[in-house]
């Protein structure tokens, strides 16, 4: 295997890469292949990310289910959660209701004037 | 419904926009429609599940779907439909994921060594790429390689090329720049090379011992 030169390890390893990914067009397509021609152990670098490509679209595209514990705890949660807030809405709207029970039991609202919207 | 038996994200538009009734599905259930989440639950919990398993191994992926469902509905109220429900999804997915591996996502991608990294010939010299990757060895060689990369390179590796994710899907879903998406991708890709071809060397080495 030979030895790569200085910093541009990494660039080199990632065009390399984005050419197996069929991302790379024109002038820097063409460095990549240059480099691939060039070099064997760069073409065998192509190589394996082209292996290394089709493991992982192969991998991605396999079905996978989700545990029927995980929807049964998703959809669990959402009925409690939606209880909960509706007990706090029919909770609220009692408690209002016994406060202005209270209220007008013991007479604390201030008297209005009553108008049935006939005019004065 | 796809193979997955997941409704499949319409991309003609070249977005992941969905269909009509899986958005009458998210309106419902962001009015509190519990049977509209449930549907969509289990439309998606696949998805959802799959970029988990991905991202943090089998240890961690049932906590982590079900914390993403947790947060869906949480949060669903607030989904304004301004991103599609799958760009949605991906991102409380993803996040949820990094958030769990948090104390990893500061680690450093590997040093590349003085080799070119490669990975050898499938055993059997077989030339189909596709027959070598049904090898359950290579299988779970990858998941390992997987959670060796730096977890916002991990999840652009991941929608860029297990979940098949457009450059600006994948920007809108890590809510950062397209560049930004690209360059990220790139570097996961080349890390999880290099993380593949170590084992894959150790491997090598193994078998020369006997």
């Amino acid at each position: 295997m030979t030895p790569v030169a200085g910093v541009e390890r990494w660039e080199v390893l990632e065009k390399i890469g984005a050419y197996a990914a069929s991302e790379l067009e024109g002038e820097e397509a063409r460095e990549a292949e240059q480099l691939i021609f060039d070099r064997p152990d760069y073409r065998r670098l192509a190589d394996s990310y082209a292996r290394m490509l089709v493991m992982l679209s192969t991998l991605g595209s396999e079905e996978v289910e989700a545990p029927e514990v995980v929807i049964g705890y998703a959809v669990r949660r959402a009925y409690a959660s939606a209880f909960l807030r509706q007990a706090e809405t029919f909770l609220g709207a009692l408690g209002r209701s016994y406060l202005d029970a209270l209220v007008y039991y013991f007479g604390l609202r201030p008297a209005r004037p009553e108008g049935y919207g006939g005019g004065a | 419904m796809g193979p997955r038996g997941e409704l499949i994200p319409d991309r003609r538009e070249g977005s992941l926009s969905l269909n009509r009734g899986n958005r009458n599905l998210v309106v419902a259930a962001s009015r509190g429609d519990v049977e509209a989440f449930a549907k969509l639950v289990r439309d998606h919990s696949g998805l959802v599940h799959r970029v988990a398993l991905r991202m943090l191994g089998s240890d961690d992926a049932q906590d982590a779907s079900q914390e993403v469902w947790v947060r869906v509905w949480r949060n669903i109220r607030n989904f304004r439909g301004e991103s599609a429900f799958s760009t949605w999804l991906y991102r409380i997915t993803v996040n949820t994921c990094l958030s769990i591996r948090q104390k990893e996502s500061r680690r450093d991608e590997r040093e590349l060594g003085d080799e070119v990294p490669y990975l050898s010939e499938p055993s059997g010299g077989d030339a189909d790429p596709e027959a070598a990757t049904l090898n359950a060895e290579r299988r779970e060689e990858i998941q390992d390689a997987l959670q060796h990369v730096r977890a916002e390179h991990r999840a652009a590796l991941i929608l860029r090329h297990m979940e098949g994710l457009s450059y600006a899907e994948i920007a809108e879903v890590l809510d950062v720049p397209d560049g930004t998406a690209k360059g990220w991708v790139s570097r996961g890709r080349a890390a999880m090379l290099v993380v593949l071809a170590e084992k894959n060397g150790l491997h090598r080495k193994r078998e020369a011992g006997g």
